[in-house]
């Protein structure tokens, strides 16, 4: 029968359509949505690269949800976090990394201005009640995603305020009260019960808390320093840096000797010495057995700090002194009036642990008036005498689960060390709450707890000729001469600034909607859709007459096309 | 039968050149076609020369083609085109001619047609799919294969490192016609390839376009590299993006960095010979085609200065929701 061929018309008979090429196939291409290395990095479980994308859309309500899913408190850790998103950001091997933290700052600024409010998950109002003890970010994180679950949440707190060690260990140079102040009321009023001034084992106990309530989370925090001395020997005004610094953040007191060594290599020690350095101590200086950042320090080797915190203690004159611990202390009665250190390194031991190996004949003397561990902390046992059984920290799984205490639940600080998961960062006590919510969640609700397991995306598997190499965002930092104690040293990008940040992430593992599969197809097998198909794209393998030639996946430019064996 | 709902009959792009064609996975001549074709629209009348676009898209009883298409011998696209057109001219239809081409019957066989079409300045944009070897017939040498590279009748071995002689220089024998527009492309930079046939198909006269379009089977390269291997023969200055108006350059697709020849020959059977350790003929040779890619860098002027938007490195970055030159 003839066939009307009409101009543009679709060949209806005899179309090379009625001819189907997959046949041929040995290999087909498929979208796999690989976990960006930022995602896989974030101890608080984020999915930068979710809410980068939905910036780059320009929504930016939706971004801040996106980003809330995991971490409710963005314009917290945008400022503290030591971003290790960032250190693993493929962007880095290309030209410089997404300045991951400037635009989750900001993100979470313009939550504050805009009052968005946070959005619970679809469901229904429980009648279970949670208890979370310590309203630190491992408390807040958990309450928080227990609300969003629709649990009835008591937080309880020794404190007046909730915050934790936001409020009584950073200082306002790194993280302004009023943002603190900001971000914790908002997150309070998605009908979270605080009460403040109660104490584990003063005003409650553990047996009270666990007959009240379906299930427990505690998250104390570690509030007892670890014990330090050198071959015995304390001074007898010995003060610890938590102490030094909590003491310093509530009455503005800090002691100024000529000259102060400071033992350790976190957080707390450099926000102690830059505080000292500001109150006029003429030599600061920080003793760590850690390694400055550098191309010869191993990553687990270099000190647990913000990196730009660490520029800036640098530049304002604190003096480091890396993989070196104190050999002895030199007395004069009970005081300190000098140390003698030793180089050393963590070198593996042949057992496939690192250990610590000082290296005589390397002893130097430093001539100090105080000396100040800041070598850690452990959780403080009252009223967990039961739970810690003469151990520093609580023992948990990953969900926070503490074994042989049904509805028990631990997080944050006072956790024991657990392969995979990080430790000591606002951002891991946040991760914690919210898996122990994941774990107490499953728990009530008679399912196992989930946890979502994608492989990473390596930079290899990235296109790069479809990337336009540009400049990461330089931010406002005060300049030398204008620091004080209470100004924020860094400032945040504009919005324009933050959206060319975001505008920057190679999308790894997520489709770019860039049409590259479609334009470079010369099979015409894939097809664009206007609606979003289930696997977040906007285009299916037309199966039938895909060669699996493998171009589309050659050139997506963020790996999120596989080819498979099609058998 | 298609309906309403198959996503295949709602593409927001008309669809010149359709699925189920018989090229070889990752065919370049395929892609450019359907880049081609796309781009040109539906008000098109399509003539091709024998050479694989047109066994491929049209095993009897079937056709690729969703649009007016002829064919009748290797020599004679330009000639029947030429005829088309006048014809639709007597008719007083505006309908753009396009014929078409591989390399073998553009630059050898169907070049006298050729340039009688451009003499007589006809309205037909010529498209020259140039894969550098009559692949249809066995990977034969043509005036198009370029210098040093293995095909069936020009084997390196004792006498010769593949072929002896230079890749001709179609692009200048074109603009000599004194035409208003020629042009090469190539199928890596699809957004260029695009701007250049719509810029054609606005020309009242004749018009050519060089598309450079890898192919697989006679390279010697996977199917999946076909847009690897096109982008870097762009890079290396070996297959410069020129536009010439009337003769003259107009334009040129800059190159920011410019990349050793050996990465784009590195990638291809047919220059695997001139990785030899043993023969200091493949050195003199890999010199000699870096030496081509010089030549051709400094007759049209390459070397880009800056980050242009527009260079080899910048034309066909993306962003979220499509190119980013877009």
């Amino acid at each position: 029968m003839p066939t009307p061929m009409n101009r543009g018309a679709f060949a209806q008979a005899g179309s090379s359509l009625a001819f189907k090429t997959g046949t041929w196939r040995s290999a087909k291409p498929v979208h796999v949505h690989a976990t960006a290395p930022c995602h896989g990095a974030c101890p608080a479980g984020e999915d930068q690269q979710a809410w980068l994308a939905l910036l780059q859309e320009g929504q930016l309500q939706k971004a801040w949800e996106s980003l809330v899913t995991a971490n409710p408190l963005p314009a917290i850790t945008g400022r503290v976090c030591p971003h290790p998103c960032e250190s693993a950001c493929n962007r880095g091997h290309y030209d410089s990394p997404i300045a991951i933290h400037a635009v989750e700052r900001w993100l979470g600024d313009q939550a504050i201005l805009h009052n968005w409010p946070y959005p619970r998950l679809p469901g229904s109002p429980r009648s279970e009640r949670v208890a979370v003890v310590g309203a630190g970010p491992a408390g807040l994180s958990a309450a928080y995603h227990l609300a969003r679950r629709h649990y009835n949440v008591v937080l309880m707190d020794a404190m007046p305020e909730a915050g934790g060690l936001l409020r009584s260990a950073i200082p306002p140079t790194r993280l302004p009260r009023d943002v603190i102040d900001a971000e914790i009321r908002r997150l309070m009023s998605m009908g979270i019960e605080f009460r403040p001034r109660t104490a584990l084992g003063r005003d409650v106990t553990l047996d009270e808390l666990r007959g009240e309530f379906d299930a427990v989370f505690l998250a104390v925090g570690a509030g007892k320093s670890r014990h330090w001395d050198v071959d015995g020997a304390v001074p007898a005004d010995l003060h610890e840096g938590l102490a030094l610094l909590r003491e310093w953040l509530a009455v503005g007191a800090i002691p100024k000797p000529n000259a102060v060594l400071i033992h350790g290599g976190g957080n707390t020690a450099v926000d102690l010495a830059r505080v000292m350095r500001r109150a006029g101590v003429r030599d600061v200086h920080v003793v760590t057995a850690s390694g400055l950042p550098g191309p010869d320090t191993d990553t687990d080797d270099v000190l647990n700090v913000v990196p730009r915190e660490l520029e800036q203690a640098i530049e304002e004159g604190v003096q480091f002194h890396p993989h070196r611990t104190i050999n002895r202390l030199i007395m004069r009665g009970s005081k300190v009036v000098g140390v003698e250190m030793v180089r050393l390194k963590k070198l593996p031991d042949g057992n496939g642990r690192k250990s610590r190996v000082s290296f005589e004949g390397t002893e130097t003397v430093l001539h100090v008036d105080m000396v100040v561990p800041a070598i850690g902390e452990v959780v403080d046992p009252t009223g967990l005498t039961a739970i810690l059984a003469g151990r520093d920290f609580i023992d948990t799984d990953m969900f926070g689960t503490v074994a042989g205490h049904p509805g028990l639940f631990a997080g944050g600080d006072c956790r024991s060390w657990i392969k995979k998961l990080t430790n000591g960062t606002v951002s891991a006590a946040i991760g914690d709450g919210r898996r122990a919510a994941e774990g107490i969640d499953a728990l009530l609700s008679g399912r196992p707890p989930a946890e979502e397991n994608r492989p990473s995306l390596p930079f290899a598997e990235l296109n790069l000729a479809y990337y336009e190499k540009s400049k990461r965002v330089q931010l406002p930092t005060l300049p030398l001469e204008s620091r004080d104690d209470s100004r924020e040293i860094e400032g945040g990008p504009d919005s324009a600034q933050a959206l060319a940040e975001a505008a920057r992430c190679f999308s790894c593992g997520n489709c770019l909607a860039c049409d590259n599969c479609w334009t470079l197809c010369p099979d015409n097998a894939v097809l664009k859709t206007r609606e979003t198909c289930s696997d977040g794209s906007h285009y299916l393998f037309d199966y039938e007459y895909c060669k699996g030639c493998g171009l589309c996946a050659a050139e997506c430019p963020c790996g999120f096309i596989s080819m498979v064996d099609d058998d | 039968m298609t309906e309403m709902n198959d996503p295949r009959a709602r593409q927001p792009r008309f669809r010149g050149l359709e699925a189920g064609h018989r090229a070889c996975q990752g065919c370049g001549e395929a892609l450019a076609a359907r880049l081609v074709t796309e781009s040109a629209g539906p008000d098109v009348i399509l003539t091709n020369a024998t050479g694989c676009l047109e066994v491929f898209t049209t095993p009897w009883p079937q056709s690729a083609w969703r649009v007016p298409w002829l064919h009748s011998l290797f020599e004679n696209s330009a000639a029947i085109a030429s005829g088309v057109e006048a014809a639709l001219k007597a008719q007083g239809r505006r309908s753009k001619v396009i014929a078409m081409g591989g390399d073998g019957g553009t630059f050898d066989i169907g070049f006298q047609a050729l340039s009688g079409m451009l003499e007589r300045m006809h309205n037909v944009l010529y498209v020259c799919y140039d894969n550098e070897a009559y692949m249809n017939t066995g990977i034969q040498r043509s005036g198009s294969t370029p210098h040093a590279a293995r095909t069936t009748t020009s084997p390196p071995g004792k006498e010769r490192m593949g072929k002896r002689h230079l890749k001709k220089d179609l692009l200048s024998i074109i603009a000599a016609h004194h035409i208003p527009y020629a042009a090469s492309a190539s199928v890596a930079y699809p957004q260029d390839l695009r701007r250049k046939v719509r810029r054609a198909m606005e020309v009242d006269g004749p018009t050519f376009l060089l598309v450079h379009s890898p192919c697989p089977l006679g390279w010697g390269h996977d199917g999946s590299e076909t847009i690897q291997v096109a982008r870097l023969a762009v890079q290396t200055g070996l297959f410069p993006l020129v536009e010439l108006e009337r003769g003259e350059v107009a334009s040129v697709m800059p190159l920011r960095h410019r990349v050793p020849v050996t990465e784009y020959l590195g990638l291809q059977g047919r220059f695997r010979h001139l990785f030899a350790d043993d023969d200091h003929r493949a050195r003199e040779e890999r010199e000699h085609l870096q030496a081509l890619a010089d030549y051709n860098v400094e007759r049209y002027g390459l070397d880009g200065d800056g980050d242009d938007p527009f260079d080899a490195d910048g034309a066909d970055t993306v962003r979220r929701g499509g190119p980013a030159s877009s």
